[in-house]
């Protein structure tokens, strides 16, 4: 498991008040009992924890997995020296 | 008891500064929605968009002295309140004034004064604090300014309670006129949301759109902000007889719920509720109704949710109803959005007219009613409902018919 996973990992399930080994990559946050603003929630602490932004394209409440949301992390922190 | 009509009405938005341009626009599906004006972009992302009104100019409608106390909040709900006054004809001498209430829904507060205040605090380490700066954010503001620009001396106060202010002040003011308190009151709601920090805040709850306000479209993305206020002036059926004054529309019956679940996702059962209490109060069957302004913001989860709620109370009806959003025209103006549809909802009582629903790309299966896409429907309504469903869970919903 990689780092970024790892701390995604926590976020969520400090989030969802559940132990972290219940995280997978194919859960929804639905799925994990994260929903409406526990969600919206959920992605502010991982942007405030990376220092990036997610943007609305990369957030799927309904569908996307957990997977989804640390693929998108880690495009967002390559992304980020050239961002300065 | 005592029947309500509205006889006076008065509004200022993106699409105009007075109630007839903003229904004309409303009629030719004209959108007021546009890059943001006004605001330091540097603070916002680059596709932010909103319904901002433009080319106003408040010396033409308030005087030096009053400007000087009022933030945008006030000066909307003055330009409407006036208009709305005026087209009723009512003067507030003698008894009236004490007879009459003013009830104005909020939903934020003087947003510009007050960012702009903490702005010199925080950002300029300014020392001294604009005296003024309470008088013009207060939420009552609007309220207490209709009051002391028309010498309104009966019951008057704020009603906040987010997207549904409006229609709970309708009710607050319907309620009193009923139990008998007052004859009349100027009731109607005001906001002026669309500041770097509002704009912000709501962006980060992941509810505004980057393209446009396309309600129960397929691929919707979300809310739009407007700001903008809209007056109306109620008084008794019998009052309104004996001065011989024009009756723009009868107030039939309000309904109001609270969803006691989710503070921001809305509930099928909460927005059914509300509906269902207005029809009950009106005592009005759900085949009297041809037309409902939706409350259609235009997120997932709002449209969806009202359709149900819709289908819920109106059984096989819902699919004979014209059921429109005029969000993507004047923008989601919160705690003045009730107020601004009661401009559209009236429109279609009197002129047989339904504003359409704009920006419309094709069916989403779970919003399978009829939403009047793209262009106004000339068709007869005789009663229309007016939906307004708050973050909160609170809902409230105004039933108007055909004067009588």
């Amino acid at each position: 498991m990689s780092d970024v996973q790892q701390e995604i990992f926590d976020i969520v399930s400090k989030q969802a008040k559940i132990d972290i080994n219940t995280v997978k990559s194919e859960s929804t946050l639905k799925d994990l009992g994260v929903a409406s603003l526990d969600a919206i929630e959920v992605i502010f602490d991982i942007e405030e924890h990376f220092n990036i932004n997610l943007p609305n394209e990369d957030v799927d409440f309904e569908s996307g997995t957990v997977g989804h949301l640390v693929a998108a992390v880690e495009r967002q922190i390559a992304l980020k020296p050239a961002n300065g | 008891m005592r029947r309500i009509v509205i006889t006076g009405m008065g509004g200022i938005c993106a699409l105009g500064h007075n109630a007839p341009d903003i229904w004309q626009a409303m009629s030719e599906g004209r959108s007021g929605i546009g890059p943001i004006q006004r605001l330091d972009r540097n603070w916002l992302r680059n596709d932010v968009i909103a319904a901002q009104i433009s080319d106003f100019e408040p010396r033409a409608y308030i005087d030096e002295a009053r400007l000087a106390l009022c933030d945008p909040l006030s000066q909307y709900a003055l330009v409407a309140a006036g208009e709305a006054i005026r087209q009723s004809g009512l003067d507030f001498r003698h008894e009236r004034a004490s007879r009459t209430a003013v009830v104005i829904g909020v939903g934020a507060a003087g947003e510009e004064t007050r960012e702009a205040l903490y702005h010199k605090l925080y950002v300029e380490h300014a020392t001294r604090f604009h005296p003024l700066g309470i008088v013009r954010i207060m939420s009552n503001a609007p309220a207490s300014q209709i009051s002391m620009a028309h010498g309104i001396t009966g019951p008057t106060f704020s009603v906040s309670s987010a997207c549904a202010s409006s229609n709970h002040a309708f009710a607050q003011a319907a309620m009193m006129i009923r139990a008998g308190m007052v004859d009349a009151a100027v009731a109607g709601g005001s906001e002026a949301c669309v500041t770097v920090g509002v704009v912000r805040a709501w962006d980060a709850m992941r509810v505004l759109a980057p393209d446009t306000c396309r309600p129960f479209s397929i691929n919707r993305r979300g809310l739009v902000l407007g700001e903008g206020s809209a007056m109306f002036v109620l008084e008794t059926l019998e009052s309104a007889q004996a001065r011989g004054a024009t009756i723009l529309a009868e107030l039939a019956g309000i309904g109001m719920s609270a969803d006691a679940g989710d503070i921001a996702a809305p509930s099928e059962t909460g927005a059914a509720a509300a509906m269902q209490a207005a029809l009950q109060d009106a005592g009005m069957q759900p085949d009297a109704f041809d037309y409902i302004n939706a409350h259609g913001t235009g997120t997932a989860a709002n449209d969806s949710t009202e359709t149900r709620a819709i289908h819920r109370v109106f059984g096989d009806h819902a699919r004979q109803l014209a059921v429109s959003s005029t969000k993507p025209m004047h923008g989601h103006a919160l705690g003045a959005a009730g107020a601004l549809e009661m401009i559209a909802a009236i429109g279609a009582l009197r002129h047989g007219i339904v504003p359409p629903t704009l920006n419309y790309l094709g069916p989403d299966p779970v919003c399978d009613l009829d939403y009047v896409p793209h262009e106004a429907r000339a068709m007869p309504v005789r009663a229309a409902l007016n939906n307004s469903f708050a973050f909160g869970g609170l809902n409230a919903v105004v039933a108007v018919r055909q004067a009588p």
